[in-house]
């Protein structure tokens, strides 16, 4: 099952180029956002108790998703590294799930 | 010399505790941080919440949050206290002021930058409700001509 979510992921990190521009959401496509979620919200601070904030950065096996998938510009996937570990902590968010 | 700081501290009580023992545990934090010559700010409960993991054959647990202002002492104090108290199952103290301040700034840079640029293309320095919302900053020269033809009617 998992094998073919992988599968799902890879396809779409190939048309991941151009970075800006192409910013128009298109529908609601599965993860071709390519614009920082942080920036383009607005979102000054990750809390990281706000699990439903967090949650679309963590695919099923509970790993962080990365930069290039998510689109995150590094300065908020820095902020989310932090914010994903203090909730894994506190057992808000899984550090592993098979 | 004990400078003043801002922290949130989470901790997991067991499933099995008692409204009481929260209050108790509370209570009992509250004396440490005024013995500390601390403030307590504000307390929220979550109530029982499921955890995303197991922990010690616990699967769910009470989540209480408290923000505090005090010295690093006080939090040391308070950390060993919860280290030693068994309903805890999991606590975390995060030192939260300088974060707030940075997304402080970084918010009011923003209003002042838009103020600017607003005053600048001849419009109030506040957006109007009326007004689209979710223009970019990395987008602005795009918008530049959208809006200022807005402007113009």
């Amino acid at each position: 099952m998992s094998g073919e979510r992988g599968g799902g992921r890879g396809r779409n990190k190939k048309d991941d180029k151009d970075k800006k521009g192409g910013d128009r959401p298109r529908g609601g496509f599965f993860r071709r956002r390519r614009v920082c979620k942080f920036c383009a919200e607005k979102i000054d601070y990750i809390n990281y108790k706000d699990v439903r904030l967090l949650s679309p950065f963590i695919p099923e096996r509970g790993k962080i998703q990365p930069r290039r998938i998510s689109g995150t510009c590094a300065k908020h996937q820095r902020a989310l590294q932090t914010a994903i570990s203090r909730a894994r902590q506190l057992a808000l968010i899984p550090y592993v799930t098979d | 010399m004990s400078t003043n700081r801002q922290y949130e501290l989470v901790y997991v009580l067991t499933p099995e505790s008692t409204d009481e023992q929260i209050a108790e545990l509370h209570t009992q934090i509250e004396q440490i941080v005024q013995r500390f010559n601390g403030t307590f700010d504000k307390t929220e409960n979550w109530g029982r919440r499921k955890l995303a993991y197991e922990i010690g054959h616990h699967r769910e647990g009470n989540y209480v949050v408290e923000t505090i202002t005090g010295s690093g002492e006080l939090m040391k104090e308070i950390d060993r206290r919860l280290r030693v108290t068994d309903t805890i199952i999991r606590h975390l103290t995060v030192r939260v002021d300088d974060e707030l301040r940075v997304a402080e700034r970084l918010r009011s840079e923003r209003k002042a930058t838009q103020a600017r640029r607003r005053t600048a293309r001849g419009l109030p320095p506040e957006p109007l409700p009326s007004e689209r919302r979710g223009d970019r900053d990395d987008m602005d020269s795009d918008d530049m001509g959208l809006e200022g033809v807005e402007g113009m009617r």
